[in-house]
């Protein structure tokens, strides 16, 4: 490898004759880690078109690219790192990044996203898309400037924390803040935790399905990419910014979103507690003696010295960095939690202590794990100790729920596969069975391998069903937005089976066309159609709401289809016995999701056009999304 | 006379100014390009929008050789395309770096208040750039004036 490798084109000849359509750069960025080979390849404005970017492109390459038998240790795995068509535009909240591998939790597909500026710089730098495959023969960092792509070692970033390795690589270019985003691993994703996640930017986290342990496995610590000089034009400029001011206004107005424009995901714990969806220490409750008028948004916002700190032209007031205010860690600069972390790094393992909760999912973020699997290993070991299931002897520490400081040295176990840790490491899922016994029964995770995210699900089933079918890791179609738009009920009884089967099916391609844009999911909680208008201001395409729901059913399909390949079928689309359980107290006790699971699954699989059986898309469905090949691959005899 | 004033405290560093000025300026988005710039702390979580305060005795107008620097109805120096000869000695005069060459037009560039609406200003979500009535276009003469103030005093005690 030339130590100031270019980025060529791979040949002159495949350039597209037809002009490029408005918001993409019209390139992707191919990496081969083993050769330390760095090249250009273009795709054409009908490719584009098929599958916009984000999770829509990255579910075509990984189809095409990542066989049976490439399993996500496999150096011919791929990691593909995508932004969409609206990033570096001025719609709010578009510095999107998809990440979009073969996962190492489910051993199936992974679509995570995270934003910050990693999308914009990666377009402003002339790239749609990084597709990253082999595996460096050492630890190596991805240094990206324009035209100037460098594989470069990385044995001084060995080690450090996700936040670490921004600011030394912050030091060793001279740019600070936007001007360099880096997304890294942490320990665990050098060490191969199985729920291993790729952080940048100070606090966004592509998380699900251990992404972070395969960048671990390609021995590729950090991408990092100056903000990039390129032009990048809309097709028609005062449509996209009318649109992206429209866009703006809803999310501030509409009565669905105003609390999510003002506080961000800060009021999911009072609310979520009022439905019993709020998981309290490993399910084992949904009642607290806590007082929840603390919890409220304005009391976790303010209870802390905070400044906005805001994604890619977002105007949002959602991200913020706070300062830990007093306690062992009073000084410290932290990300202010997301709900998923006020729930995996505090109410699911019994941590009420704010400063606390805040501290430690900072921490989980810099060690680098997806902060609800870390809450469901972390919550069922505090269970299985407290049940005398697990003793001290056996974890090495003393772990009680609550113990935010005993959680930290589990996390640090983990992340670095210490001891107990080791076994902790292949997720809860996996530990769960290695153990066995009585402790197996506590653990909360999808039979597929992956974990709901900080929801007791028990009171949410349209999410549980969501998570167990889904093809990427993780939910791909709860919780449904402005399902009124596709002609599905606004209300529904949220414990009928049936009907909640029909929503969760209904809305099935709504993300899918969300994570293709280059966006971020709460942004984007707007009407569909807003969403297309601005694409179609952007690229000069006609773009509709039905086109946007066909993209995303059409990904959401190849990614079924891949996940069948590799062997993960309808047989898999269950709870674990606990996730699965009937809540012992709380508003959801009375209600128990098994009773109606197989009904749940026969009504999401004819809403969804897939065969029951086999679980495959039928090929009607297939041909209906312009997928006839996906159906040739999937019915051939 | 209307002047840019800069909030920093309000900044959230987004950055939305710089893509609406680059679209203003060059016609696609390209931050690159953009005369409004977002100064990242990021170690403090501080950042603060920097761009042409429109000194009331321009610099960058006194140095240009060919008078391309002129004052446009806004009150801002402009740059007059067809008379730049692209020879950078405004960027050299201007005492806070805030005119630029472009390479690809081999033109001097700055901020021109957009005519009069300013779309930094129509961009910031936070109101952290605002448009507002001044005594001159000058807002750094008052920080100047206070800090002579304050040093005389000094000098005084």
């Amino acid at each position: 490898m030339s130590p100031t490798a270019t980025a060529k084109p791979s040949s002159s000849t495949s350039r597209p004759a037809q002009p490029l359509p408005g918001g993409y750069a019209g390139k992707l960025l191919r990496v081969n880690l083993s050769t330390g080979k760095v090249w250009t390849q273009p795709w054409s404005p009908d490719e584009m078109r098929e599958y916009l970017g984000g999770v829509g492109l990255g579910a075509k390459i990984l189809y095409d690219e990542v066989g049976p038998k490439v399993h996500w240790d496999h150096p011919e795995n791929r990691l593909i790192m995508a932004t969409g068509p609206l990033a570096g535009l001025p719609v709010w909240g578009t510095g999107g990044l998809s990440v979009i591998t073969r996962g190492a939790l489910t051993g199936g597909a992974t679509s995570t996203q995270a934003n910050g500026f990693f999308g914009a710089a990666l377009k402003f730098s002339g790239y749609d898309a990084i597709v990253i495959q082999g595996q460096a023969k050492k630890l190596s960092y991805l240094y990206i400037n324009d035209d100037t792509v460098q594989v470069r070692d990385a044995a001084h970033l060995k080690g450090k924390d996700t936040w670490e390795t921004q600011q030394a690589l912050e030091a060793e270019h001279g740019l600070s803040g936007h001007r360099l985003s880096v997304y890294s691993i942490g320990p665990a994703g050098e060490n191969l935790v199985r729920f291993a996640a790729i952080q940048g930017d100070y606090g966004h986290v592509a998380s699900k399905n251990g992404c972070g342990a395969v960048m671990g496995k390609k021995r590729l610590k950090a991408v990092c990419i100056v903000r990039g000089t390129k032009a990048l034009a809309a097709h028609d400029t005062r449509g996209l910014i009318q649109a992206a001011d429209d866009i703006a206004h809803d999310l501030k107005t509409d009565p669905t979103t105003s609390t999510l424009y003002h506080w961000g995901t800060l009021f999911g714990v009072t609310n979520l507690y009022k439905l019993g969806v709020l998981p309290i220490k490993n399910y084992t409750t949904n009642v607290t003696t806590v007082d929840m008028a603390g919890w409220e948004p304005a009391k976790l916002r303010h209870g802390f010295d905070h400044r906005g700190h805001q994604c890619s032209a977002c105007g949002m007031h959602h991200c913020h960095i706070q300062v830990i205010r007093k306690g062992p860690h009073a000084g410290e600069r932290v990300d202010e939690p997301e709900y998923e972390g006020w729930s995996g790094a505090g109410w699911q393992i019994g941590v009420t202590d704010m400063e606390a909760v805040s501290w430690l999912n900072t921490r989980v973020d810099r060690a680098c794990v997806d902060v609800n699997e870390f809450g469901w290993v972390c919550g069922w070991v505090m269970e299985c100790m407290d049940k005398g299931y697990l003793t001290e002897k056996q974890v090495g520490l003393n772990l009680k729920f609550g113990d935010a400081e005993g959680a930290y040295r589990l996390l640090q176990m983990i992340s670095h596969r210490e001891g107990f840790g080791d076994i902790l490491a292949e997720g809860v899922k996996r530990a769960a069975e290695k153990v066995g016994g009585e402790a197996a029964r506590c653990a909360i995770y999808t039979r597929k391998g992956a974990s709901p995210r900080g929801h007791d699900h028990r009171g949410r089933w349209d999410e549980m069903l969501d998570t167990c079918t889904s093809s990427n890791g993780t939910m791909e179609s709860a919780n449904p937005t402005h399902q009124t738009e596709i002609g599905l009920p606004g209300r529904i009884n949220p414990f009928d089976g049936e009907q909640v089967a029909r929503l969760t099916g209904g809305i099935l391609g709504r993300r899918h066309f969300e994570d293709s844009l280059g966006g971020c999911s709460f942004t984007f909680r707007t009407r569909v159609e807003m969403l297309a208008r601005a694409l179609s201001a952007a690229t000069g395409w006609s773009y509709r709401l039905e086109d946007a729901m066909r993209l995303g059913r059409r990904t959401a399909a190849i990614l079924r289809a891949f996940n069948l390949r590799c062997g993960i079928g309808p047989e898999s689309e269950y709870p674990s016995e606990r996730y699965g359980s009937r809540p012992v107290d709380g508003p959801a006790k009375d209600h128990h999701v098994m009773d109606q699971w197989e009904r749940m699954l026969d009504v999401w699989y004819e809403t969804v056009g897939y065969d029951r059986k086999t679980g495959k898309p039928k090929k009607d469905t297939l041909h209906a999304l312009g997928l006839p090949w996906l159906a040739k691959d999937l019915w051939r005899k | 006379m209307r002047v840019l004033a800069l909030l920093p405290d309000r900044c959230t560093g987004c950055l939305r100014c710089e893509l609406a000025c680059s679209y203003v300026q060059t016609g696609s988005f390209q931050p690159a390009k953009s005369v409004i710039r977002v100064s990242p702390f990021e170690g403090y979580t501080s950042y603060a929008p920097y761009t042409c305060t429109q000194c009331a005795e321009g610099w960058c107008m006194t140095a240009c050789p060919v008078g391309a620097i002129r004052i446009n109805a806004a009150g801002a120096k402009d740059v007059l395309d067809d008379r730049c000869v692209g020879c950078k000695l405004c960027t050299i005069a201007c005492p806070y770096g805030t005119i630029f060459y472009d390479a690809d037009t081999h033109k001097a560039y700055k901020c021109n208040l957009c005519d009069g609406a300013p779309a930094c200003v129509e961009a910031c979500p936070t109101q952290a750039i605002v448009y507002r009535e001044a005594e001159t276009a000058d807002w750094l003469g008052d920080f100047a004036a206070e800090r002579t103030a304050r040093l005389l005093a000094q000098e005084v005690a």
